[in-house]
């Protein structure tokens, strides 16, 4: 797997087993996180096997990021338009969380492929939800105008506590990261990644997709924005998009890939580390190899008398 | 990137059949792992595919079978720390968790039904897919001299019914049989009392007993199907008379709990009868418990009686009790999450502190073999 | 390049040819006891004088001998930060092994990335010459393994982004 999955798979094999167990059900109350960044709360009664209450806590929102009644721009609209009936918002949500929806799954079309998609949809609920904004300024950007009463420069929520920024304008949308990281391995990895990503967009095969910079310090874009949220240890990373990146059916992709950038590079940072120790156990045991190698025959038939098959032969020898 | 180009779990096997471009690998044979580079791959697969969380920023509880070795358990815990850097890590022994998910479990579903004296003491059968493992475990520990293994699990069990198919002479394309038999086998197998009286009953109503299967040859994609008739107690058979599917073993499950049960401390023999619980998918047959109960209890009393007639007195009987519960199958996920949602769950876990001052060496011993290594 | 590095090596393997001649010493103070007295340093008579080898500024190699025991220490190059990181690394991963290695020392000699501790009694239980090999090839393997870390991150890097940039084609 390289690239994320929008997805989660935890929250889909529920729904998909659930929709399939038929009448009879189990009282189910789990939480579960995601990225580390969104919490879900997932409970079934016993009573109404049908019905799933599930509550999404978003990450903690930093104070230059904008929100709308505790939820990101447009989030409301986009649930109803991606789940229609099957859908009801609980107002107020549940005590700690942000978002709290009753999944009515007697609503489910029966047309099997149609059902699967509303709940591939209903797992994605990440996109939706985090994403709303994001939709809601590139869509404007598809049709070259820029979303009334916005500001020049919009930060959304990205991790807990940390944000993203936007500047929207009608030809382009520029798009800049503040890359944090705990480990210090992982900010030194994720550095040297995030060069790779400039000079990757260098090559010709990839002249069409947005442009990419990377720069140790804040770029002109964020000038103005509060110190805290430039506190960044891997650098800035910036992006411009231009229409032809969210035409159409690209408009989805584009939105989950740069809503989860921050996760796919730490993903990646990961699995290299993961490669490296495979790596290194080799060498390790390449280096054994060679000090065997220096152990005198003595030795290692000392070491063979003590096995138990080497026994009889010992005691002959002494015999000798 | 090659090494981030697999899958796992179902997905695996579906592009299996899909491509040519993929081999399948297990990196679990009889309940130990033996190719670690596989089994790193398919944690860090279900850490960030399926559980989607930062390991750096959470504890693990991880489970191994009771007579894996300290090596293996100092592999787990070198790539945990290692590989994922896990901020603390504990390596739990199946049974126990199995024991605690049947206490969970019937605390869960009734208030005066549980004991309050519940003091963990029991026999664990754990029949998975490729071991099979009798364990008593005494107030929450394993009496590890006493520990047996079964060498028959659930993938005999497949393999048995599909070679019972093939004798008979039922038409299953050979690249599909194993995949067929396990799917009958958890569909229709059932546990029957008796062998010679359940042949007669399949013989008397053939209607009501045998079971049909239709699929579509994958290659030629003609529909066909098969009949399923005495597989379906003939299978879970094997636990209660191995000589049927293989020659080299002749001991039947039920004889060997009792051994051990007998083999453990002699006080603790009464509490481990009364307490035999059961978990993996391969005890889910219908009617296994009834069967294991009454075939115990029947080498039980014979014992009981003997001691009566040779020393002329009066044994108080002894209690005997198979527990199922409806979880059993995934009884050690069950205890693991009760087990880590307790507060003190934190306490026993070894920290990444631990591991970088003494080493993989922190994870070789595991609290619940008290003394034992 | 490599020919220097090759000039390194010799003069190291050169070094401890000479250097390991080791022999069993009793210690002076408690009976029965045998200790490495280049750890202890309990006698001034019972040491050697040390002897540095430089490649350049970032590597080095210190031997340091005694009656019974010799001390090397080394430092690896570590050209930049991910150099250093990847050395990091690696030499940790290495001293966790440490038992598995037995002429390795837990923790590098102050100053340095990594040290081994040669004893009397590792001499007598190895050929001398092939104890030798083998650290001449750990040296080398460092070097070797962390130049090719460093490559496969970057390649991984350059994939990474190439798979994330295609999304947007």
């Amino acid at each position: 797997m390289i690239l994320l999955q929008s997805p989660s798979r935890f929250l889909l094999q529920i729904l998909q087993d659930r929709v399939l167990s038929g009448e009879k059900g189990m009282d189910i109350d789990c939480h579960t996180v995601e990225f580390d960044d969104v919490r879900y709360h997932i409970q079934f009664s016993m009573r109404n096997p049908k019905v799933m209450v599930l509550s999404v806590a978003l990450p903690l929102p930093p104070p230059e990021a904008i929100l709308y009644d505790g939820l990101p721009l447009g989030a409301i609209e986009a649930i109803k338009a991606a789940y229609g009936p099957v859908v009801q918002i609980l107002d107020p949500p549940k005590d700690g969380f942000d978002l709290t929806m009753k999944i009515n799954l007697t609503k489910l079309p029966p047309d099997e492929e149609q059902r699967n998609a509303i709940l591939t949809q209903i797992a994605s609920v990440r996109e939706v939800v985090l994403g709303a904004p994001l939709k809601v300024l590139l869509k404007h950007l598809a049709s070259k105008t820029v979303a009334p009463n916005v500001d020049k420069l919009v930060a959304l929520v990205h991790r807990p506590n940390e944000s993203f920024f936007l500047a929207p304008q009608a030809d382009k949308v520029t798009i800049v990261y503040p890359m944090r990281f705990q480990d210090s391995i992982d900010i030194v990895l994720a550095t040297s990644f995030l060069q790779e990503f400039v000079e990757a967009r260098r090559t010709a095969a990839l002249n069409n997709v947005p442009s990419c910079m990377w720069s140790p310090a804040p770029p002109l874009e964020l000038k103005g924005v509060p110190a805290d949220a430039l506190n960044a240890n891997a650098g800035f990373v910036t992006f411009v998009v231009y229409p032809r990146h969210v035409e159409g059916k690209k408009l989805d992709r584009t939105v989950w890939n740069l809503l989860t950038f921050h996760a796919y590079v730490s993903y990646h940072v990961k699995c290299s580390e993961g490669f490296m120790h495979t790596r290194m156990r080799r060498r390790v045991e390449s280096l054994i190899q060679a000090l065997d190698r220096a152990k005198s025959d003595a030795e290692k038939l000392k070491k063979l008398v003590h096995g138990a098959s080497f026994n009889r032969l010992s005691l002959k020898n002494e015999g000798n | 990137m090659a090494d981030l180009d697999f899958f796992i779990g179902d997905e695996a096997l579906s592009r299996l059949r899909s491509s040519g471009l993929y081999t399948l690998r297990s990196p679990i044979h009889n309940g130990q792992v033996d190719d670690w580079d596989t089994m790193e791959r398919f944690w860090q697969q279900c850490i960030f595919n399926y559980l989607r969380c930062n390991p750096e920023e959470h504890y693990f509880l991880l489970t191994d079978s009771p007579v894996s070795t300290p090596e293996s358990r100092e592999c787990t815990g070198e790539i945990m720390f290692e590989t994922f850097n896990v901020p603390g890590l504990y390596i739990s022994v199946q049974s126990v968790l199995s024991l605690s998910a049947g206490y969970a479990y019937l605390k869960s579903i009734s208030d005066e039904n549980s004991d309050p004296s519940s003091d963990m003491t029991g026999v664990v059968v754990d029949i998975g897919d490729g071991a099979s493992h009798i364990v008593p475990v005494v107030n929450g520990y394993v009496i590890g001299s006493s520990i047996k293994s079964f060498p028959l699990s659930g993938s005999d069990v497949t393999q048995f019914v599909s070679q019972l198919l093939q004798e008979r002479g039922e038409l299953v394309p050979p690249e599909d049989s194993l995949d067929i038999s396990r799917k009958v086998k958890e569909m229709y197998c059932y546990t029957c009392s008796d062998i010679v009286k359940e042949f007669k009953k399949h013989d008397k109503k053939p209607d009501k007993y045998i079971k049909h299967w239709s699929a579509i040859k994958p290659k030629t994609g003609v529909p066909y199907t098969i009949d399923i008739g005495y597989e379906r107690f003939l299978g879970p058979e094997i636990f209660f008379k191995p000589e049927i599917y293989s020659a080299d073993f002749a001991t039947p499950l039920p004889q060997l709990i009792d051994r051990c049960v007998q083999s453990a401390p002699i006080d603790t023999r009464r509490a481990l009868y009364k307490n035999i619980v059961l978990s993996g998918g391969s005890t889910m047959f219908k009617d296994f418990h009834k069967r294991l109960q009454s075939d115990i209890k029947k080498i039980v009393d014979e014992r009981v009686a003997a001691t009566n007639a040779e020393h002329h007195v009066e044994v108080r009987p002894i209690e005997v009790n198979v527990v199922a519960h409806p979880i059993q199958s995934y009884a050690v996920w069950f205890g693991g999450s009760v087990a880590a949602s307790n507060p003190e769950f934190y306490e026993y876990c070894h920290t990444k502190e631990e591991y970088e001052e003494h080493g993989a060496s922190i994870c070789r011993t595991s609290p619940v073999f008290k003394g034992m290594y | 390049m490599a020919n220097t590095l090759r000039l390194y090596l010799t003069c190291i393997r050169n070094t401890l040819e000479a250097a390991m001649c080791l022999q069993n010493f009793p210690c002076q103070e408690v009976e029965r006891h045998n200790k490495p007295e280049v750890e202890l340093k309990t006698s001034p008579e019972l040491l050697l004088n040390p002897v540095l080898i430089c490649r350049n500024e970032a590597e080095k190699c210190l031997i340091e001998t005694s009656i019974n025991s010799i001390r090397i220490s080394m430092k690896v190059k570590q050209a930049d930060e991910l150099e250093n990181i990847l050395a990091k690394k690696f030499l940790r991963f290495l001293s966790m092994r440490a038992e598995a290695f037995q002429v390795l020392r837990r923790k590098p000699v102050q100053g340095y990335d990594i040290s081994f501790l040669i004893t009397n009694y590792h001499c007598e239980d190895m050929h001398k010459h092939k104890l030798i090999d083998f650290i001449v090839q750990f040296m080398e393997d460092i070097d070797k393994e962390i130049s090719e870390l460093k490559l496969s991150v970057n390649t991984r890097g350059r994939l990474v982004a190439t798979e994330f940039l295609k999304q947007f084609i």
